[in-house]
């Protein structure tokens, strides 16, 4: 992640908000669909991504999370690396999607680079073609984890997840 | 047969001083060779007798032994479908631009132009359609011998802006990244004060090269990479794809296998058709019926998955029949489901036709005529709206439509209250359905054997997805592998409506215009533009432009509708 999230006082508290309130912003970068209408059924009433503090963001500057979906065509490559860029550090990436992780079926395609890591630097992959809604909340509890606990703990321990469940 | 035959013989009799010769490979095709030179006049006789639509433009390369290409005009009408095959030399392809006869030929033009590097004379707008700009000269990724490797290692990005916008206009763009249509495309809107004065859209963002992709893959693995097309309309797109396949091998799929693939159709087009209204609402400001109405969607989300053991891509088809079963139990799921669905769908009707505030948004809105739609050539629940009655389930009922069948619905209004109705009414249609092929479901087989190797031909299989006519041009040259696969989905020729129904309207209505016609840019992508004028322009962002229309209607003298 590059930025020391614990450093100071004022960085402990900037990433308590953070990680109790993320902003995401979504974009697909041309995927079929599928992830994106389940990355939106999260943000309704069964699933409600809301009660854990992740609004969806209309504008990258406002962002802390980038959601997204597809296996980058050529198209949007350059719109993808500037949607990035316009949003303010520390940023984090999530990659939702068989597509956005590896190119998936469309691998081989003349109009795709094949995943979202070819273009910009990814902090968290959700595999799936889709992901379920749950897989798509559990990966951004991972990420919110991975921010407490500093960039080296990506994974928790079977405790801390029961831990997490229960609590 | 009469009613296959007779538009056919009426298209012979009209074609007679151009044809060539002519083929009828199905009963319900007719195929015949024109003269590139004869092209124009042909379909102007069809035009002038308002002999059907223009369905797509397949663009066939025969490889450079042969030397030749060729283009294929389908024409379609109730289940019949006409195709002008215009054979073209490799090294100078050229055909006339159909813009002056049929305007929404123009997005099929460039798609063929691009693809296939032949020059369609006089078109009015020859840039890329689906390509990204920065595409090398003289590529065309669907002739013989493209190899994409080979691209992928020449590829020199582009990575500055491009701005074609003139000075002293007052545009407005959106996308590719805007946080109310939930994919990338760029629109550009030309406004006068509060009145829009020109539109122009640039798809090609979520464009994958899937048709060339076809190639390279055996029919089996096409089935998975074709589903993924469209993650809300997967099942319709797999379907489309099998009916094709099965007509080339000349295999009967089993009565209850059929009857499964309807199901699933149907349970798929209620989960679209809610997903719509939730946008929809969304975009028209009204947030708690987006709520409500994707709340009830888990609903069909959840009886999919227990049928299925997926939410989105079912994977129901297989080659020759389906994956699986429906159990009793299943059915008494499905159907206390749709019990629970009937009743709010009767609640949204009463929301969408009385609800004041909405109305506002929605009656006397884009008011897009008959004529307008049929010239526009728009098709499914859009063209529906306007009173054109085209829904391929009725007039050419593939499946089992035959047995299940199901009712047309047409509005007459052709405002965006009747696209909201017109919708609703249908999934109450698709509700009693659903139940009547749960209560006399046909017992038997799920699967019959299909061949690895398909027998040579070519085929086209037409089906009716939540959006509209889904076109599938499929030819096999014996192997195991495709030649060629053409797909036309249904949001290429309902966004020629969007920016004709945008001009001349309130800013603030257009996001809910957009959302009207349910685009969907991964089924197609594709483009329609209108040239822009006036002075000065600024910049909004789509999250302002929706709050201007949400303030708009707000500030505005609340008028009771009757």
């Amino acid at each position: 992640m590059g930025i020391d999230l614990q450093n100071t006082i004022m960085d402990r508290i900037a990433t308590w908000a953070r990680i109790n309130s993320p902003w995401a912003i979504h974009f697909n970068s041309g995927s079929c669909n599928g992830c994106d209408i389940e990355i939106l059924a999260t943000l309704t009433p069964r699933y409600d991504l809301e009660r854990l503090g992740v609004k969806l963001q209309g504008s990258p500057r406002h962002a802390d999370v980038l959601i997204c979906t597809g296996a980058v065509t050529r198209q949007s490559f350059s719109r993808l690396q500037r949607i990035y860029e316009q949003m303010p550090d520390p940023k984090f990436v999530v990659a939702v999607g068989s597509c956005a992780l590896s190119g998936g079926v469309f691998q081989g395609c003349y109009n795709c680079t094949g995943g979202i890591a070819n273009c910009i630097p990814v902090d968290a992959y959700i595999p799936g073609c889709p992901p379920r809604p749950e897989a798509i909340i559990d990966g951004i509890v991972k990420l919110l984890h991975s921010l407490r606990e500093g960039p080296d703990s990506t994974t928790e321990s079977q405790a801390e997840t029961e831990n997490r469940r229960f609590a | 047969m009469s009613t296959t035959n007779s538009p056919l013989h009426q298209a012979q009799i009209l074609l007679e001083p151009w044809m060539e010769n002519f083929n009828q490979p199905e009963p319900n095709r007719l195929d015949v060779v024109i003269a590139s030179q004869d092209l124009l006049s042909a379909a102007g006789a069809l035009e002038t007798n308002h002999w059907g639509y223009l369905a797509a433009i397949t663009g066939l390369d025969h490889g450079v032994e042969q030397g030749s290409m060729e283009a294929l005009y389908h024409f379609c009408t109730g289940p019949v479908t006409l195709t002008f095959r215009v054979s073209l030399s490799r090294e100078n392809p050229v055909v006339s631009s159909l813009y002056e006869i049929i305007p929404a030929a123009i997005v099929h033009e460039r798609e063929l132009q691009e693809m296939f590097g032949i020059l369609v004379e006089n078109i009015p707008d020859p840039s890329h359609l689906l390509l990204p700009d920065d595409w090398p000269e003289g590529v065309y990724p669907l002739r013989e011998g493209f190899d994409s490797a080979e691209l992928a290692q020449d590829y020199q990005p582009d990575l500055t802006e491009k701005t074609d916008r003139q000075d002293g206009c007052f545009v407005i763009p959106i996308g590719p990244q805007h946080p109310a249509l939930k994919e990338p495309e760029h629109f550009e809107f030309t406004v006068d004060g509060e009145i829009v004065t020109g539109a122009s859209v640039r798809l090609g963002y979520a464009h994958r090269g899937i048709e060339k992709a076809t190639e390279q893959r055996t029919w089996v693995q096409n089935l998975y990479l074709l589903e993924r097309i469209c993650g809300i309309c997967s099942h319709i797109h797999a379907t489309a794809y099998c009916l094709g396949v099965e007509q080339l091998a000349g295999v009967t799929v089993p009565p209850r296998a059929q009857a499964i693939r309807e199901l699933v159709a149907e349970l798929e087009r209620i989960h679209s058709h809610l997903l719509w209204f939730g946008v929809a609402a969304h975009e028209a400001g009204f947030d708690t019926l987006f709520m409500y109405s994707w709340r009830d969607r888990e609903t069909v989300m959840d009886i999919l998955e227990e049928i299925s053991g997926n939410r989105v891509n079912y994977s129901a088809n297989v080659l020759g029949g389906v994956k699986f079963d429906i159990t009793d139990e299943q059915k008494e799921t499905i159907r206390s489901g749709l019990n629970f669905l009937d009743e709010r769908l009767h609640h949204y009707m009463n929301v969408v036709t009385k609800d004041t505030a909405f109305l506002q948004r929605t009656r006397g809105i884009g008011v897009m005529t008959r004529e307008q739609a049929d010239q526009l050539g728009t098709l499914g629940p859009t063209a529906r709206a306007s009173g054109v009655e085209r829904d391929i389930r009725v007039e050419a009922p593939y499946s089992f439509y035959n047995d299940y069948p199901i009712p047309m619905v047409v509005e007459t209004a052709g405002d965006l209250e009747a696209r909201f109705v017109v919708r609703l009414k249908e999934l109450l249609e698709t509700n009693k359905t659903i139940r009547d092929i749960l209560d006399r479901m046909p017992e038997g087989d799920l699967k019959t054997r299909m061949p690895r190797r398909i027998k040579a031909g070519e085929t086209i299989s037409r089906v009716e997805a939540p959006r509209g006519e889904l076109f599938y041009f499929i030819k096999s040259n014996g192997s195991d592998k495709p030649a060629r696969i053409k797909v036309r989905a249904p949001t290429l020729c309902n966004m020629a409506s969007v920016v004709t129904l945008a001009i001349g309207h309130q800013l603030a209505d257009i996001p809910v215009i957009l959302a009207g016609v349910d685009p969907c840019f991964s089924c197609n992508d594709r483009a329609v533009a209108v040239k822009p004028q006036n002075n000065g322009w600024q910049i909004w962002s789509w999250e302002q432009l929706r709050q201007h229309g949400i303030d708009f209607y707000q500030n505005k003298d609340l008028v009771k509708p009757e």
